[in-house]
């Protein structure tokens, strides 16, 4: 340890010290980023890498950190334990992905039939840990979140040196449709099919939508979402039991609910 | 004595290792898995199967297209949907494109600082900074087709049942080209600095499962096959493959008839179906210098290095063919909704992932069940473990440690898989 320590000590002290810590999750967020290649690698440059486990083995040194990065989902009680020293450890702690942000696809165990779903998976269940899925800021205190199944790469990027700045980003509150429009796209909804757009936080690039594939919402709702307007729209599209299987793939369903019983 | 590796890092997922050792005998060696469940085939039940591909692709945030294409086709093989031949080329091609991008990954960024004796990546890519250059430029290859025909690398958007929501330009399909034949220098670069690597010697006697088609090295399809005589349809998969879940443990493991300990992935392909890669690839084996049956483990990583090679030049020939095909009729068409049991199989890049699902007359799911690669080899890789360790027992610990990661590493596991 005191070796490890000496060795990373004649790094620039200067640079901020950042780790990036997945809890139980596909990872595919911590991907997005390394897929972004060389402009991943200069932006690591700009700090100290204490802990990044898909490019290093050296132990954690467990030091203080300026930001700590988070993806995937406190599914197990060591993801927990981790999380909550990640969060006492950092000054900043910065949420990867739906997962992490809402319960992630995950969650979906939540709106079935309680214990049953682990019996369709195990036939001894005995031992497994089974928790509720919890949204990490059931946990800790978040300082800010990257949203999204995968998260959008190009939003870190550009928010990440305001972090590194210590300051904290807002992402601005337009739907998934101002995007969508702008990269002329024809409109699902106007074809009168299903579509999530409306009520949904943008800054995804409408990357669904432009696929022809709905948006089902992964970034969650927007602060002036309105799921009544929402539904309205969607009434002739799809049934209610559709929007609601389709609000939980994302983990989206709790938020809508809580949103419409304020 | 006991061994025990907390983490072991560079890998997908979570896991750590332990066994015990007395007097020299291998007493047990055993993956500690520490990956959370997400119960992925309890959540599919009494979905709509539009659901499935979505969901069921982030297992993986590596391999996503695969969990993707092999629900589809299983889901489409139970509503007895049929697909044209342009989505068939264009599946293939996201396969070959999804084979570059991820053992690209694993090969580089996950193993290679095992076989030069470096412990971090940004060490790595200090000293070799062409190569890695080469290396990310061979996964941006793979990564633009993905994004090119799948709408995005991770979790792709277009794949569904019948077709493609989507299809690319003709002038987006000669931009990939260009790019394809602009990696093939990068392919080069990379392939000669794994020629010199010193890769540990070490073998133990195995049976190699792979898909087989007649005549081409396949991923999309085929009979499932071993060098061992095994031969069976897809549809046969379950009789000869039974998941056991032994108590407490979250990764059912895989025997095939009756045996536990068998190998999928490059190491398999190669092995079984190296006289069916293009005469590029071949070359590269005879420079390696490897000869067949091959039983070293660690060949795995120059494995796919081979499967980059036929990966990259097989692309661009399917590209080059789509340039001449009308894609529009790779786009969905109507199809009926039927009740219906259906399997598919696809070669991931880890070895033979398998689906099967459980439709009812309305689309909704009854029953799912995933067999991943990881999963099937989990046993086969605590053998070999078990085989390898008492070769390296008498190491001081912290080479021990390293050897261990190495040789689990070269496996590609990938645990997220495993448990999903």
């Amino acid at each position: 340890m005191e070796k490890q320590k000496e060795k990373k000590g004649k790094k620039d002290e200067k640079k901020p010290k950042i780790a990036i810590v997945s809890l139980t999750s596909c990872e595919g967020c911590q991907f997005a980023l390394l897929d972004l290649g060389e402009r991943f690698l200069e932006l690591v440059s700009q700090t100290e890498m204490i802990d990044f486990r898909l490019l290093e083995d050296e132990e954690d040194s467990g030091e203080e950190l300026d930001i700590g990065i988070v993806e995937g989902n406190p599914a197990t009680k060591e993801n927990i334990k981790t999380l909550k020293d990640l969060r006492k450890r950092s000054k900043l702690l910065v949420v990867l992905g739906n997962c992490a942000a809402m319960g992630g696809i995950p969650e979906i165990k939540n709106y079935q039939e309680g214990a049953n779903t682990i019996k369709h998976v195990y036939k001894y269940v005995q031992g497994i840990e089974n928790l509720e899925v919890k949204e990490v800021d059931n946990f800790v205190k978040v300082d800010f979140t990257f949203p999204g199944c995968p998260i959008t790469a190009e939003e870190f990027v550009k928010y990440f040196p305001l972090l590194l700045k210590g300051e904290i980003p807002e992402i601005p509150d337009q739907p998934v449709c101002k995007e969508c429009r702008a990269k002329g796209n024809r409109c699902l909804l106007l074809d009168k099919k299903p579509c999530f757009g409306p009520m949904i936080q943008g800054g995804c690039d409408a990357v669904c939508p432009s696929s022809r594939m709905m948006c089902q919402g992964c970034r969650g709702l927007r602060k002036t979402g309105n799921v009544k307007a929402m539904r309205a729209a969607l009434k002739n599209m799809m049934t209610d039991e559709e929007f609601e299987n389709t609000s939980e793939i994302y983990g989206l369903r709790d938020d809508i609910e809580d949103r419409e019983n304020l | 004595m006991n061994i025990k590796i907390n983490h072991i890092n560079k890998m997908e997922g979570h896991a750590g290792f332990m066994a015990s050792v007395l007097k020299g005998d291998v007493k047990s060696a055993k993956l500690e898995v520490k990956e959370g469940i997400r119960l992925i085939e309890g959540i599919l039940v009494g979905r709509h199967y539009k659901d499935v591909p979505v969901v069921a692709q982030r297992i993986c945030g590596i391999c996503p297209v695969v969990h993707n294409l092999t629900s589809i086709k299983a889901i489409e093989n139970a509503m007895g949907v049929s697909v044209s031949n342009e989505t068939k080329e264009v599946r293939r091609l996201l396969e070959w494109a999804q084979i570059i991008h991820s053992h690209a990954l694993h090969l580089y960024f996950l193993s290679l600082a095992d076989f030069l004796n470096i412990e971090n990546d940004l060490k790595l890519i200090e000293k070799y900074p062409k190569e890695t250059k080469e290396a990310i430029k061979i996964r941006e290859f793979g990564m633009e087709i993905v994004k090119i025909f799948g709408g995005r690398v991770v979790h792709p958007l277009t794949n569904e049942v019948g077709g493609f929501k989507k299809v690319p330009t003709q002038e987006e399909i000669q931009a990939l080209i260009k790019k394809g034949e602009e990696t093939m220098s990068s392919v080069d670069a990379v392939a000669n600095l794994f020629l010199g690597l010193k890769i540990p010697d070490f073998e133990r006697d195995t049976e190699y499962v792979c898909l087989d088609k007649k005549g081409i090295y396949s991923l999309y399809d085929g009979d499932v096959i071993s060098n061992k005589g095994l031969k069976i349809p897809v549809s046969k998969f379950e009789e000869s493959f039974s998941e056991l879940q032994r108590q407490q443990e979250v990764i059912k493991r895989v025997s095939s008839d009756g045996k536990t300990s068998y190998m999928v992935g490059a190491i398999a392909r190669v092995n079984n179906n190296h006289m069916k890669l293009h005469h590029k690839a071949e070359e590269y084996i005879e420079k390696l210098g490897y000869k067949f049956p091959d039983y070293n483990p660690f060949h795995n990583v120059s494995y796919q290095m081979v499967e980059i090679i036929h990966a990259v030049i097989e692309s661009l020939k399917i590209l080059r063919s789509l340039g001449h095909m009308n894609l529009e009729n790779a786009v969905t068409k109507e199809y009926e909704v039927k009740e219906g049991f259906g399997s598919a199989a696809v070669e991931a890049p880890r070895g033979t992932l398998y689906y099967h699902v459980d439709i009812d007359a309305k689309g909704y799911v009854k029953n799912v069940n995933i067999i991943t690669p990881t999963a099937q080899v989990l046993s086969h890789l605590e053998d070999d473990i078990a085989a390898y360790l008492p070769g390296v027992i008498d190491l001081p610990e912290e080479e021990r440690t390293r050897k261990l990661r190495g040789f689990i590493r070269a496996y590609d596991p990938c645990i997220s898989c495993a448990v999903h």
